[in-house]
């Protein structure tokens, strides 16, 4: 499931506004961090978190389709039971944003826990506690979003009341009910002209089969409906399940590194109690720690000294590095054997890339800032590697392509690091004649002209599940069977939706399949995978040659049916981009000693400027200095300069249909 | 040596002989700014004189227009403009006011009026700034004193004034013989004047030393345009063509109309073609292509030009101009008002040229920049002398490649071109740098023709 995520990650990830949401989601974080003591915000000692057993808990997340209002509801109900002072202004988040960026990725925790007086107007009415456990930004880059909803009981599905039904609020919706969430659906922005709750409530009864008698209508804008929230939270949602007489089991949802206080993890207390200097252990690790501090997150870190079963807060066990946190984990009583809760499954990188400077000089730069990135993501995977093109680099495992994506943008905004990255590749295996087997993460790695024989190889494929309107279902086999799927189911979901299942071989899907699909649905499709079987495929490595040398940092592994084609583009594209030089220069694409396809560059004709007139060289000197820079940017392969835009550019063809 | 120093073709010898005429092109000095060495003082002047008709379209350069006043008489009708008198005055307190850098009188061995448009200027005016440096600087026993005229800014008469006064090179701005082509470059004459203008030249006594301008690669300029060019250049017999590649410049008509290398413009192949053209016809015909855009024939190098390729110090008066003293380069003010405050300056002590260490560096890309522009090269032992023998190892390791490939040629003492198995043998000795090659130079024309790629080469290499 691992790959999955990361896939559902990446398929939100290139719907653009998602970014929006990402920043939206680290001010909304930083509006909970940078909150102080607000007068009103209930004890929170030790003692009285006693007070709320399991049945006066509730935990629930918020799902929505970006931009529908899930951020703004959030800040309504943190304002709305007293968490969060009313009326923070947005300018002042946006500076400390800048300043949690520069301490790293410490805003990235996003639950909340709220004391809430349910029907205040009669005398004995019980206070409960609810927490928000919310995943934002996380669902686009840490790799197990469904662990979050595991702590959950219930959700509140946001739909925008004007804009109805959209593509990620029924994957949200699956993974919700997926994870048996109880589900209250909230059609937000009630207040705008164009709102249609009717129309939206009828979607969600033909979609869903929601009841429209559920849905609560509201404007986290204007305050409408919004005292009905939180009471649907109580009467709709179940508490916690668990055993308060147990031994102590959690379910480690997130981690983080803070310079003082080290790793911080929250947790999901399952069964048992949690105490300051309890002794507990990691189920997938077996390492055992000491807590050194527990507490809550009301909404910065609260020490209570300790945590009770259903509730959910922060333990400070002096892990060392994040690495040791496994999200998804079970943290248990140590010296007890436990059941460990479903969820923990160790990170698997399916996309490989080198990381190397722009700068060739900035090779510390680079290391320095990626030494620090995965210090707070440490399902990232890392190793030295070398380029003749490119110098010296990384080899970098990702979960997806988004993890990617996301990695290199901080990267560049967090740490300054200016970086060039090879064409995505998943992990092959390619077996040899005498049986031995190798795993080729860097197509570079793999001999062009191999002495042995390759007996086989195999790719790693995945089964994606694509929901669509049916007038799409023409295009979207096509592009399937494109990308070399093998059908494996054909059902109507509804009188409009089609789902596809088709099991494709990874490498198809990791760069730009899901933006195609998009593409060709207008937007309507949804879509998921998750992991499949390694299968056996004509494989062959495909060499980028400049004037008969060869460029590492291109090499790509590709199926031999395709390898033409693939090949024909690359060298095109290159044409492109390479600029004229003062020699003839030849792009050609090889498999082994065989060239599939070739471009010729003619040399450069002329440059030169004619007039120096009246002995002023200074600024025919400055143009001829501007040139030398230029040059100093490109990369050099023999004696061919390559523009960085080259590498860049081959990343959008790799993956040729 | 230059093949074409010694022409094939010798059926077009001058018409006069030279007054003088060395027997070789003049020989590479060492390089003035080295800190090796100290620079030896100034003997050359540049004098802008920036009034034009109008601007013409291709051109940055700083000038004032005078507007139109095509009707009236060329010789007086912009003569009596109070604006060149004034701006004549203000030059002439320039000069009083510069301090000679030697006081050991070092006498002037060529002035150079450029513009602008100096044949606009009164003779009367030319010769107090001619006297205003006799005075100041000394002129040699026999300067070579040069002035740019356009064609219909000048009768026989204005001509035989000038050269009167002492002037004795003339650079004739034609740029093209095609009315269209003239027309659309802005310029403010035809081809009738054209002719005019080169009967005039021509027949003056007492100058035998003119240069014909030409512009290639303008907008819809064809091959057979260009061919006619060079075929009526080279019937004016001239003792030198400058041929210069148009460049499209922010800020001009051009900058706005046109994108180098696209319709009406040529191509890049085109336009290289075009200046291959002019390497052959004019070699040909006898003119040594001594420099990129510079032909002359054999001992009219423009002894002015070749100080500067030759990274040789000279002064320079007027609007806009740029001087090269104490191994400081300066450019003034481009703007009539900035350059008057900026004389005043001068008249009383607030300005001086602060004799500024510019890096060795600097240095070296000036002297690789300039002298690979020319035929004569790059000579490698006075290099190595000045900035090091690992740097022109360097140097020759990064355009060994192009040795192979023809854009570079190397050359012996004797200035024989070696083969480029010479070269790797001699980079490979340990001893002292041009034991055999000892000149660099670009070839003509392919390797002038990317001299920016090569120059920026090197460039990489002095500064990395």
């Amino acid at each position: 499931m691992a790959g999955a995520a990361a896939l559902r990650r990446s398929a939100r990830r290139v719907i653009r506004p998602d970014e929006y949401t990402f920043s939206r989601t680290l001010q909304h974080a930083e509006r909970l961090l940078s909150s102080q003591a607000s007068p009103d915000r209930g004890g929170v000692l030790g003692s009285e978190l006693g007070l709320y057993p399991p049945e006066r808990i509730r935990n629930f997340s918020i799902i929505a389709h970006v931009d529908h209002g899930k951020s703004t509801l959030a800040d309504r109900l943190l304002e709305l039971t007293g968490t969060i002072k009313k009326g923070h202004g947005q300018p002042q988040y946006l500076d400390k944003l800048q300043v949690e960026r520069e301490r790293g990725i410490t805003v990235k925790a996003q639950t909340a826990t709220m004391f809430y007086r349910h029907a205040p107007d009669e005398s004995d009415a019980p206070n409960y506690l609810i927490n928000l456990i919310d995943t934002p930004g996380h669902v686009d880059f840490s790799y197990e979003v469904s662990r979050s909803l595991a702590a959950c009981q219930g959700a509140l599905l946001v739909v925008d009341a004007a804009q109805g039904v959209q593509a990620q609020t029924i994957a949200n919706f699956y993974l919700a009910f997926e994870s048996n969430l109880s589900i209250i659906p909230v059609i937000n922005k009630i207040d705008q002209p164009t709102a249609d709750p009717d129309n939206v409530k009828a979607q969600l009864k033909r979609l869903f089969d929601i009841d429209p008698s559920e849905a609560l209508l509201t404007s986290a804008k204007t305050g409408q409906g919004l005292s009905q929230v939180l009471p649907a939270v109580i009467e709709r949602i179940p508490s916690p399940p668990g055993k308060c007489d147990s031994p102590v089991r959690m379910l480690l949802l997130d981690s983080y590194y803070d310079e003082y206080k080290g790793v911080i993890c929250h947790v999901a207390i399952v069964d048992g109690a949690l105490h300051k200097g309890d002794k507990i252990a990691s189920a997938a690790t077996g390492r055992t720690y000491e807590v050194l501090d527990v507490g809550i997150m009301h909404p910065e870190l609260t020490p209570t000294g300790v945590l009770y079963t259903g509730q959910v807060g922060y333990v400070i066990s002096g892990m060392r590095s994040t690495k040791e946190a496994r999200i998804g984990d079970t943290l248990h009583q140590a010296k007890s054997t436990v059941e460990p809760l479903p969820g923990f499954k160790p990170a698997r990188h399916m996309v490989f890339s080198g990381l190397y400077p722009a700068d060739g000089s900035d090779f510390d730069t680079l290391s320095h800032a990626i030494e620090k990135l995965t210090c707070n993501d440490a399902s990232v995977s890392v190793t030295k590697e070398t380029s003749t093109a490119l110098g010296m680099g990384f080899r970098c495992g990702f979960l997806g392509l988004l993890h990617m994506d996301v990695f290199h943008q901080r990267l560049e905004q967090e740490h300054g690091a200016q970086v060039i990255s090879t064409i995505p590749t998943v992990p092959y295996i390619f077996e040899y004649g005498d049986g031995s087997k190798v795993q080729v993460e860097n197509p570079a790695t793999l001999a062009s002209n191999p002495g042995q024989r390759i007996a086989a190889c195999w790719e790693p494929t995945v089964i994606a599940t694509i929901i669509i309107p049916s007038e799409y279902v023409g295009p979207v086999i096509m592009l399937c069977s494109e990308r070399r799927g093998v059908q494996q189911e054909y059902t109507f979901i509804d009188a409009q939706r089609a789902l596809l299942k088709y099991q494709l071989p990874l490498r198809e899907i990791i760069v730009d399949f899901y933006n195609e699909l998009k593409s060709i649905t207008s937007g309507y499709a949804t879509f998921d995978y998750e992991d499949s079987e390694y299968q056996q495929s004509d494989l062959v490595k495909m060499d980028i040659l400049l004037n008969g040398q060869p460029v590492d940092a291109m090499a790509t592994i590709v199926h031999n049916q395709k390898a033409q084609r693939v090949g024909r583009e690359l060298v095109e594209k290159l044409k492109k981009f390479i600029e004229r030089q003062m020699f003839e220069i030849t792009i050609q694409a090889a498999i082994g000693s065989k060239v599939i396809a070739r471009e010729t560059l003619s040399a450069m004709r002329k440059n030169v400027l004619a007039k120096c007139y009246g002995g002023d060289i200074t600024r025919k000197k400055k143009l001829l200095e501007k040139q030398k820079e230029g040059k100093k940017r490109m990369k050099r392969v023999g004696s061919v300069d390559i523009p960085q835009e080259a590498f860049h550019e081959i990343l959008k063809v790799s993956n040729v249909k | 040596m230059l093949r074409s120093a010694f022409p094939l073709v010798s059926h077009l010898p001058p018409r006069k002989p030279p007054p003088i005429r060395p027997a070789r092109p003049p020989p590479v000095r060492p390089y003035a700014s080295s800190a090796a060495r100290p620079s030896p003082p100034p003997a050359s002047a540049y004098v802008h004189l920036p009034f034009c008709r109008k601007r013409c379209l291709y051109c940055d350069f700083p000038i004032v227009a005078l507007g139109s006043s095509s009707s009236s008489s060329p010789v007086d009708g912009e003569g009596n403009d109070p604006r060149i008198a004034d701006y004549v005055r203000l030059l002439l307190r320039e000069v009083a006011a510069t301090r000679p850098v030697s006081n050991d009188g070092v006498p002037l061995e060529t002035v150079f009026f450029g513009g602008g448009t100096p044949s606009l200027v009164p003779p009367s005016l030319v010769a107090a700034v001619l006297d205003a440096l006799r005075g100041k600087f000394g002129l040699s026993a026999s300067p070579e004193v040069s002035i740019e005229m356009d064609p219909g800014t000048f009768d026989a008469a204005k001509l035989r004034e000038l050269v009167g006064l002492g002037v004795n090179r003339v650079s004739l701005g034609v740029q093209a013989f095609q009315d269209d082509l003239l027309r659309a470059c802005g310029r403010a004459h035809g081809l009738r004047e054209v002719h005019d203008a080169v009967g005039i030249v021509t027949a003056c006594e007492g100058l035998q030393n003119w240069s014909m301008d030409l512009i290639s690669s303008l907008p819809h300029q064809t091959e057979e345009m260009w061919e006619e060019s060079l075929r009526c250049t080279v019937d004016a017999r001239p003792t030198h063509v400058s041929v210069y590649d148009l460049q499209i410049e922010q800020g001009t008509k051009f900058g706005q109309l046109y994108t180098p290398g696209v319709h009406p413009l040529p191509s890049e192949t085109d336009s290289a073609n075009l200046y291959k053209i002019a390497s052959k016809w004019l070699s040909e015909a006898g003119y040594n292509h001594y420099e990129i855009s510079s032909y002359c024939k054999t001992g009219y190098e423009c002894k002015h030009n070749v100080t500067y390729w030759q990274n040789r110090s000279f002064y320079a008066f007027g609007l806009g101009s740029a001087s090269y003293i104490n191994g400081v380069r300066f450019s003034r003010p481009r703007r009539m008002k900035e350059y008057a405050d900026w004389v005043q300056k001068l008249e009383i002590g607030a300005w001086s040229h602060e004799p500024d260490s510019a890096g060795m560096k600097d240095m070296a890309m000036d002297v690789v920049m300039l002298s690979l522009r020319t035929a004569w090269g790059l000579d490698l032992r006075s290099f190595s002398k000045s900035f090091g023998k690992s740097l022109t190892i360097s140097l020759c390791n990064t355009f060994r490649p192009f040795v192979e490939s023809g854009l570079v040629i190397v050359m012996d003492m004797e200035r024989r071109a070696l083969q480029p198995s010479d070269f790797k043998v001699d980079l490979q000795y340990e001893g002292e740098i041009g034991s055999k090659v000892a000149f660099i130079r670009l070839s003509d024309p392919d390797g002038f023709l990317l001299s920016n790629e090569l120059i920026s080469l090197a460039f990489g290499v002095i500064a990395p």
